[in-house]
């Protein structure tokens, strides 16, 4: 008995990233897909968004052009897929501040927002350092702040600082500071609602991009192996990952990293019209399957 | 709107791009910088949360942008790039007064409005500046995560 649906949505897709980056240490081992993605939940009355994705009109062109990111589309093709509104989203998890996954804020009028206060405090302190300092901040768009000024103005964005249990029914938050970002967040869905669940999903951000950081790739030998990508270090990503793991028992497919384009797999899934993956996670009782 | 590449960048252009570009990262840095203020002033109850060392550290990097921009040699061919940026310039400081109105206790909701007003000013100004000449986007893509493979994706379109 599931309190919480849970889909993983494709937005957009790269199809050619480097393994490197995916995980620490492989260099010259080719490149996977990478799928864009948010995860949307349903339930307890809640339509919640973990992360947003990115703003095309802005920036479409260029990370197309330059990046290689194909298939975009908007939050409302995408959430019709599970027959979801982006009017209807009463909660946006923010992961972390970056472009492509807090850029599409003023798509959800309606929905609260909760980010980690590290991530903006930290933000604005790395910004004093000078240009020569900017590897700290990329992937950051001024607009997006602006986007949250303007949520705030309404009473609808909350900065966390730290862990914080049920932040909704069910639904845990976490600081993983000084990791892939100053102030990364990831998220625990207890999905029968237990203090300590058997059902636990965790949604990692960008703490993880695949299955592989948690696992490594030789399956005699597992062992934690971080992202390509810190503005803190490579050591908080292990423990964060090693949190994650063992909130869910050593059980490496109940972390989702949304960039796996092996989720597919993994979980009954459909492939849209328009060429992008929805994953069915979990299914809450009464609700319909959105991959059958 | 016109862009200054359609019409062939020359040297004068591109002395101007790259003086007016480190002028827009000072910019850009200043609008995160007093952006993230106002969302602490509108979201923290405690005022020692506020980054009152950050903020006038930005204080200080605005005047630096400010002095910088009056400093440039604009071509005609940059002018409608220069204005959005002396205007980006000017709405930037519109919000660091917007945000200490709004840093007082009895702030108002019009207080905040104008402070929101000017915070989009900023940012609409700069991203005109984007369109209208290369080299001025607002994200730094090359230091995102999903750009390291740049280099891979533009051979993958050569393949």
């Amino acid at each position: 008995m599931s309190d919480y649906s849970i889909w993983v949505l494709e937005y957009a897709t790269v199809e050619k990233f480097p393994f490197s980056v995916m995980m620490y240490g492989p260099q010259h081992q080719g490149t996977r897909k990478l799928p864009y993605a948010y995860a949307l939940l349903k339930g307890k009355g809640e339509t919640i968004l973990i992360d947003t994705g990115y703003d095309h009109v802005n920036f479409g062109k260029t990370l197309a052009d330059a990046y290689g990111v194909s298939n975009y589309h908007g939050p409302r093709e995408v959430l019709a897929e599970c027959g979801v509104a982006p009017e209807d989203v009463t909660t946006v998890l923010v992961t972390h501040a970056h472009f492509d996954h807090m850029g599409a804020i003023e798509h959800f009028p309606n929905a609260k927002f909760y980010l980690q206060k590290r991530e903006l405090d930290k933000w604005v302190w790395a910004l004093t350092l000078g240009n020569e300092y900017r590897f700290l901040v990329g992937g950051g768009d001024p607009a997006d702040i602006v986007k949250a000024v303007d949520a705030a103005k309404e009473g609808r964005m909350i900065l966390v600082d730290g862990d914080r249990e049920d932040v909704l029914p069910g639904i845990d938050v976490h600081l993983a500071e000084d990791t892939h970002t100053y102030g990364s967040m990831y998220v625990t869905i207890r999905n029968d609602g237990a203090r300590d669940s058997a059902d636990k999903w965790i949604f990692a951000g960008d703490l993880i991009y695949t299955y592989d950081n948690l696992t490594g790739l030789d399956p005699e030998e597992p062992q934690i192996v971080p992202i390509g990508l810190a503005v803190g270090s490579q050591h908080n990503l292990i423990f964060s990952s090693a949190r994650m793991l063992d909130s869910v028992g050593g059980e490496a497919r109940r972390v989702i990293p949304v960039h796996e384009d092996r989720l597919h797999k993994a979980f009954p899934s459909r492939l849209t019209d328009a060429g992008l993956q929805v994953v069915e996670i979990a299914l809450a009782d009464g609700e319909t399957s959105r991959v059958g | 709107m016109e862009s200054a590449v359609g019409n062939g960048i020359d040297q004068a252009v591109l002395n101007y791009t790259a003086a007016a570009r480190r002028v827009q990262d000072l910019l850009q840095q200043v609008l995160t910088q007093v952006a993230g203020y106002s969302l602490m002033l509108m979201t923290c109850d405690r005022p020692a949360a506020r980054p009152e060392g950050s903020i006038l550290l930005a204080c200080q990097a605005a005047e630096r942008a400010h002095d910088a921009l009056r400093a440039l040699h604009v071509p005609s061919k940059a002018a409608h790039h220069h204005h959005h940026l002396c205007k980006a310039a000017e709405a930037t400081r519109w919000a660091f007064a917007a945000a200490e109105t709004c840093a007082a206790a009895d702030a108002s909701e019009g207080d905040r409005d104008t402070l929101t007003r000017a915070l989009w000013a900023a940012t609409e100004h700069l991203r005109a500046t984007a369109r209208l000449l290369p080299g001025f986007e607002m994200v730094d893509f090359g230091q995102a995560c999903c750009a390291v493979h740049a280099q891979a994706a533009i051979a993958a379109r050569a393949e």
